[in-house]
């Protein structure tokens, strides 16, 4: 694929190993993931660019969670997200995925992530333990793979990620009052009917 | 009583008010778009904080919050001066925002026992977002202060020219026994005690040094109305549309 978007370039190839996302040429990013609402799993909401990974977190609750509701988010490393190919139409990823043959070692625990609609967000389908994202993503082919097709995968190792601890939990405590923050609180299209109508 | 906490809501209001709309002129500047972001979502925090102390500031027989806070000269404002400086650069910006938000977190800490309860209740209701906003300062001064000898040198600078300016934020209060007596407010001597041991305590994370407070002296006034030239246009500024049609329905 050979696009003037760079976006669309960065985008990973059908017959490509499985490996990490690329960083871009400045402070590092951090990939977003959001929870709006308890029981809701977490979504990717995008990046940020910090300096480490805690301010990452820090810069992440205003630039993703100053709206919508929201109760948690997490971050990880742009470095420590593993994305499998994209497939489009009706081609399952998790029928071209790279065989991995089973891993002797120690098990870690791998967040497993789906893209089911094109242009939507990458949404949190559950947890495998492996040894490498490569057999993560296969074993999550056998645990979340029900037939609807997914587009792209991603596998992150939870130990990378900086997640909310209960306290900061009260971080959106306010977040509901703030309606303001939402253009369509000052019914701008209201007032401006009302004073044509008014002249 | 009323005297009293009229006094301590005022100057916290006042100091919330003016210290937003100072952050938001970083608004459109900030270091990079994330940071842009946060400091704006702080400032209008503050605003709000401010709002909110001037509701509870009516009921005790004071005017509306628009009137309060758009339609008074500088020498009628109870906050602090560190707080109506101007930005510089965004060392000092940063600094100015440990040091402050550090005491205005304790402060509301202490206010969550308040027996007045309607400040009780707001300093419950706002402790999510007073925690953000001493995590960001933290995190930043941690970051920064023990990154490059450029950061570092820059911080420590704007820590000499602030700290002055930031004892000023513990101005002796005429209603301090009272307030204490009425366990409204354990006090400004209390709050700058605990406030001095958490900035030490940052401090002392980072390669930044803390001169011997003994040294420092404090630059009173802005709680009686005597403030420096810079509040005037600031205030002028801030309700320049307010002032435009002051009945106007946003």
């Amino acid at each position: 694929m050979n696009s003037l978007d760079p976006r669309v370039n960065r985008l990973p190839q059908l017959n490509e190993a499985i490996s990490t996302k690329a960083p871009l040429d400045q402070f590092g990013t951090y990939e977003v993931f959001v929870q709006p609402k308890e029981g809701k799993p977490f979504q990717h909401e995008g990046i940020v660019h910090a300096p480490n990974l805690e301010l990452a977190w820090v810069l992440a609750k205003e630039t993703f969670t100053r709206r919508f509701t929201c109760v948690s988010l997490y971050v990880v490393d742009t470095r420590d997200v593993y994305v499998s190919p994209l497939t489009e139409g009706d081609k399952n990823v998790y029928d071209v995925l790279p065989q991995v043959a089973e891993q002797s070692g120690s098990k870690k625990n791998f967040e497993i992530y789906h893209l089911v609609k094109r242009g939507k967000q990458h949404v949190h389908v559950g947890t495998v333990q492996a040894v490498l994202p490569q057999e993560a993503m296969q074993l999550a082919g056998k645990q979340f793979n029900n037939g609807k097709v997914v587009f792209n995968v991603w596998a992150i190792a939870t130990d990378t990620i900086r997640f909310t601890n209960d306290e900061e939990k009260e971080l959106w405590l306010t977040l509901p009052e703030k309606k303001f923050r939402d253009a369509s609180d000052y019914k701008g299209g209201d007032k401006l009917k009302e004073f044509l109508e008014k002249r | 009583m009323n005297l009293a906490l009229k006094e301590l809501l005022y100057k916290m209001a006042d100091d919330q008010l003016i210290l937003g709309h100072r952050n938001s002129e970083w608004t459109g500047f900030g270091p990079i778009l994330e940071e842009d972001i946060a400091f704006s979502s702080m400032a209008q925090d503050k605003v709000g904080q401010s709002l909110a102390l001037y509701t509870l500031l009516q009921t005790l027989g004071e005017s509306d919050p628009d009137t309060v806070a758009f339609t008074r000269n500088a020498n009628q404002f109870h906050n602090c001066i560190l707080v109506e400086l101007p930005n510089q650069e965004y060392d000092f910006s940063l600094i100015r925002h440990f040091l402050f938000d550090t005491a205005e977190a304790l402060r509301f800490e202490a206010l969550g026992n308040s027996s007045y309860e309607p400040l009780a209740q707001l300093a419950r209701k706002i402790r999510g977002e007073l925690r953000y906003h001493t995590l960001h300062a933290n995190t930043w001064m941690k970051q920064l202060g023990s990154a490059t000898e450029e950061s570092i040198t820059r911080l420590q600078n704007s820590l000499q020219i602030a700290l002055p300016y930031a004892l000023g934020i513990f101005e002796p209060s005429p209603y301090e026994a009272e307030l204490i007596d009425q366990k409204i407010f354990t006090g400004e001597v209390a709050l700058k005690e605990k406030w001095m041991a958490k900035v030490e305590s940052v401090l002392n994370q980072t390669q930044l040094h803390l001169p011997d407070w003994k040294t420092i002296t404090p630059v009173y006034g802005g709680r009686e109305g005597k403030h420096s030239e810079h509040l005037q246009p600031l205030l002028d500024e801030m309700s320049e549309v307010f002032r435009i049609d002051p009945s106007a329905e946003w």
